[in-house]
């Protein structure tokens, strides 16, 4: 039971856990192994990844790393379940010109009992900004100008310009940007990844890369000390693996779940299955720079030559949402609906408009994909349909994620399939993607009327004119349709049924509910 | 003499086996597709911070300087850091952490198939070509023809979720509970056994049989020994020799078998760190454990050697 460098409460408080768990071992007496320590310990099995590097905010990148870092850390802000930034470190937000001033909460406590101030904001933010840190997370906050400290529980943030999303990149979600105090940060140096020190509402307790993470409950949390004493998050490479672990009793919950078995799992009367669209888009991407897909008539006549609703069943097994746009029914105020007959199956209309083209007879292109997951069966039933309707000749080029990827980036290919995961703000789906200069926008796709409106939307912090900007850029951009939109695909949660007050949200959360669970 | 130079020979070419298996190792994971840096930083990785990443994990030299660079520290037992699956940590640690439980369940599947063939080759070859031997070479086709992924998943579903006897997932390493790990190794320890008791079994039924058509059994016979007398001290001990023989060289196959079931059962052991390793282009965790693994297989390899040449001293000549 090491701790490491925590305050002598929590150790008390993690001796009461123990002794709690060993009174309920005493009562289900085939559950005596370590794995099945009764009621104060959640084990909360992440599935599909076994692989976390680092805890440092700054450095993450992989899923399962923020999966704990929601749980360690917190924001200045968080996302509500409508993909809305709402305040949490900080008390209140308002905007002045180009700036953004929080008043802090106060009385928030580090994992070492140092309290929170404006200065280790400034600290964390700057660090990110730092070229020699060299943080993945950088773009989350490339926009920020200065970080000034009126005093120490305000902090006024400027950007260049009024910058929208940065409200939304600076809550406690896949941004980097989760608060860090300067004294512990600084101390911990280049082990600050391996022994991190948050405002979180769970503490580091224990780690075993490729095996587990388990955290302690942070008596001193702003929000008050959690229900569960002990978090155990075995490390589960195989989805699959995690559904057995679950129907077996050796976890309570899983953060994903393999989209075949969804159906048969929701008449399992022993556990509950969540889920929703998550956020993330796919689509076809098109080269606009090499023929056929230099022409926009041909484009559409692709978009309107295949049936996205049969996509969704022979790809998902009917877990996700078919896309008109790309972005993601979660971000409510931006989304388009998905009733574009620009991108409803319409063989005849996409016949007609293939007549329009460049290249009515026979078309050829290869459509990049990889793997022998859900992302070869997304190039398989595209091309399939699209050869069927239009009579291309298109065909599917398996190779290697990390390839498709570089080819994308070198504008060596015809087509690919391709998506987004794990981007938040309406921004990123719709500037990053289809932008003059968006970093994400590889096929040379460039509209004056597109980038102007969402220009605008950049700096528009009245949601509901900026989502109105975003409708308008997403109806113009799909008349050139740059890449054909398929689908959201649904983010899951399996629980046993004991498994009380997890709120799932779109963006697959995970950590950041761990306080406000208990198991009855 | 002839002793201990047929010892160190047999050890300088486990040496120059390993040295060639790990550059083997070594090119095989420099031409696969893909690219730790990405693996690491994610999809969207700056360029910059990737050449950041590729300089501080020496990628960014000729291959034969990054071998050099490799070997140099694994003959001063320094396996370097691991890359992508558990950054900046010793490999020489995680090896030793996981290493033992890749052993543990190994001996557990050896014990479980001698302990099994033993009974089924033993039942088959008495009741030859009645009801007890078909049933025994029926079973020994089917453990011999079963993928063993296939096969844990059955028993997952059987004595796991349908049964509820065991774990359908986890494992509990020996240093923290002995009797832990023999219940939660036990599931895992006989998939990997299934082929292997198989083997065995069948190896023993005919050496069983072959022994019992010896001149000196029917010797024996007609001089009025008891069946079981004779069984047990000439059919049964002349058996032994091929049957020990096929054990020794079907242990490699263990390790084979390791590396699947690892990952469906949640084992935390080398054969799960090598195919994470792989999946993220960790190449110093591939080498580490692929090192592992050779020195592992012809350790085995020299030791069954030795042991048959016990037996037989005319194999060592």
């Amino acid at each position: 039971m090491a701790i490491g460098n925590f305050p002598a409460r929590l150790r008390r408080r993690d001796f009461l856990g123990v002794s709690a768990s060993a009174i309920a071992a005493t009562q289900f007496p085939s559950s005596t192994d370590s794995w099945a320590q009764g009621a104060s310990t959640l084990r909360a099995g992440i599935t599909g990844y076994n692989v976390i590097n680092t805890l440092d905010p700054g450095k993450a990148t992989l899923i399962p790393e923020f999966y704990v870092i929601w749980a360690l850390y917190n924001g200045l802000m968080k996302l509500d379940a409508n993909s809305n930034p709402v305040p949490d470190l900080a008390e209140s937000v308002k905007a002045d010109g180009n700036a953004l001033e929080f008043k802090l909460r106060r009385g928030v406590k580090f994992h070492d009992g140092s309290e929170m101030t404006a200065d280790d904001i400034k600290f964390t933010l700057e660090r990110l900004l730092d070229d020699k840190f060299a943080s993945p997370n950088k773009s989350k906050v490339s926009g920020l100008s200065a970080i000034e400290i009126p005093d120490p529980n305000t902090v006024r943030i400027v950007t260049k310009e009024a910058f929208a999303p940065l409200l939304t990149f600076l809550s406690n979600c896949r941004t980097g940007t989760q608060i860090l105090s300067r004294k512990a940060t600084t101390a911990g140096g280049d082990d600050f990844g391996k022994k991190p020190i948050g405002t979180g509402a769970y503490a580091l307790k224990d780690w075993v890369p490729g095996e587990r993470v388990s955290l302690a409950a942070f008596p001193g949390y702003f929000g008050g000390a959690p229900r569960i004493g002990t978090i155990d998050m075995p490390l589960i490479a195989e989805e699959s693996s995690g559904v057995t672990a679950l129907l077996g009793g050796q976890i309570d919950i899983t953060s994903t779940a393999p989209f075949a078995d969804i159906a048969n799992l929701e008449k399992n009367a022993a556990i509950t299955v969540l889920k929703q669209a998550g956020l993330n888009c796919r689509f076809v991407s098109l080269n606009h720079r090499k023929a056929p897909f230099d022409d926009p008539t041909f484009r559409r006549a692709c978009s309107m030559a295949f049936d996205r609703n049969a996509m969704v069943r022979a790809v998902l097994f009917g877990e996700g949402v078919t896309s008109h746009g790309l972005i993601p029914p979660s971000i409510a105020y931006a989304y388009g609906g998905n009733t574009r007959p620009l991108c409803t199956f319409d063989p005849a209309k996409a016949k007609a408009e293939l007549a329009k083209s460049k290249y009515p007879n026979g078309a050829e292109a290869e459509i990049m994909t990889w793997g022998q997951s859900w992302w070869k069966r997304m190039a398989e039933v595209f091309v399939a349909q699209c050869n069927q309707t239009l009579g291309t000749k298109f065909t599917v080029q398996v190779t290697e994620a990390n390839t498709v990827f570089q080819r994308h980036k070198s504008g060596d290919y015809q087509g690919s399939v391709w998506g987004w995961l794990g981007l938040l703000d309406a921004d990123e789906y719709m500037y990053d993607i289809v932008h003059t200069k968006g970093w994400r926008n590889f096929y040379g796709y460039s509209n004056p009327k597109v980038d102007d409106l969402l220009d605008r939307a950049r700096r528009e912090l009245d949601l509901a004119k900026r989502g109105a900007l975003y409708k308008e850029a997403e109806s113009t951009m799909i008349e050139d349709m740059p890449v054909l939109p398929l689908f959201v695909s649904n983010v899951h949660n399996l629980m046993t049924k004991k498994v009380q007050g997890f709120n799932q949200l779109p963006y697959s959360n995970w950590g950041d509910q761990f306080v406000n669970m208990s198991l009855g | 003499m002839a002793w201990t130079r047929f010892v160190a020979g047999r050890l300088l070419a486990l040496v120059l086996t390993v040295l060639v298996g790990s550059v083997v190792v070594f090119l095989v994971m420099k031409s696969a597709p893909g690219d730790p840096a990405v693996a690491a930083l994610g999809e969207s990785a700056r360029p910059e911070l990737v050449a950041v990443f590729r300089a501080k994990h020496n990628l960014d030299v000729a291959w034969p300087l990054q071998y050099g660079r490799w070997l140099s520290g694994v003959v001063q037992g320094d396996f370097g850091l691991s890359l992508t699956v558990a950054s900046d940590r010793k490999i020489s640690s995680l090896i030793a952490a996981r290493l033992p439980n890749t052993i543990f369940i190994g001996l557990m599947a050896l014990s479980i198939a001698v302990v099994l063939s033993l009974i089924a080759g033993t039942i088959a070859a008495l009741r030859r070509g009645k009801l007890g031997d078909t049933i025994a070479t029926s079973l020994a086709a089917l453990g011999i023809s079963m993928p063993d992924f296939w096969l844990s998943y059955v028993l997952i579903l059987v004595f796991a979720l349908g049964l509820g006897l065991f774990p359908a997932y986890g494992f509990i390493a020996p240093g923290q509970s002995m009797s832990g790990a023999l219940y939660s190794g036990f599931l895992p320890a006989l998939a990997v056994s299934a082929p292997l008791a198989a083997v065995f079994a069948r190896t023993l039924r005919t050496a069983l049989l072959e022994a019992g058509n010896k001149d000196y059994v029917v010797a024996a016979r007609s001089f009025g020994f008891r069946p079981a007398y004779i069984f047990v001290h000439w059919v049964f001990r002349n058996a032994l020799i091929p049957y020990i023989t096929i054990i020794g060289l079907q242990i490699r196959y263990i390790l084979g078998g390791v590396v699947v079931i690892e990952r469906i059962f949640g084992v935390s052991g080398i054969g799960s760190l090598m195919v994470d390793g792989a999946f993220a282009r960790d190449y110093p965790v591939v080498q580490a454990c692929a090192v592992v693994f050779l020195v592992i297989v012809l350790s085995v390899n020299l030791v069954v050697d030795v042991i048959c040449s016990l037996l037989d001293p005319k194999r060592a000549r």
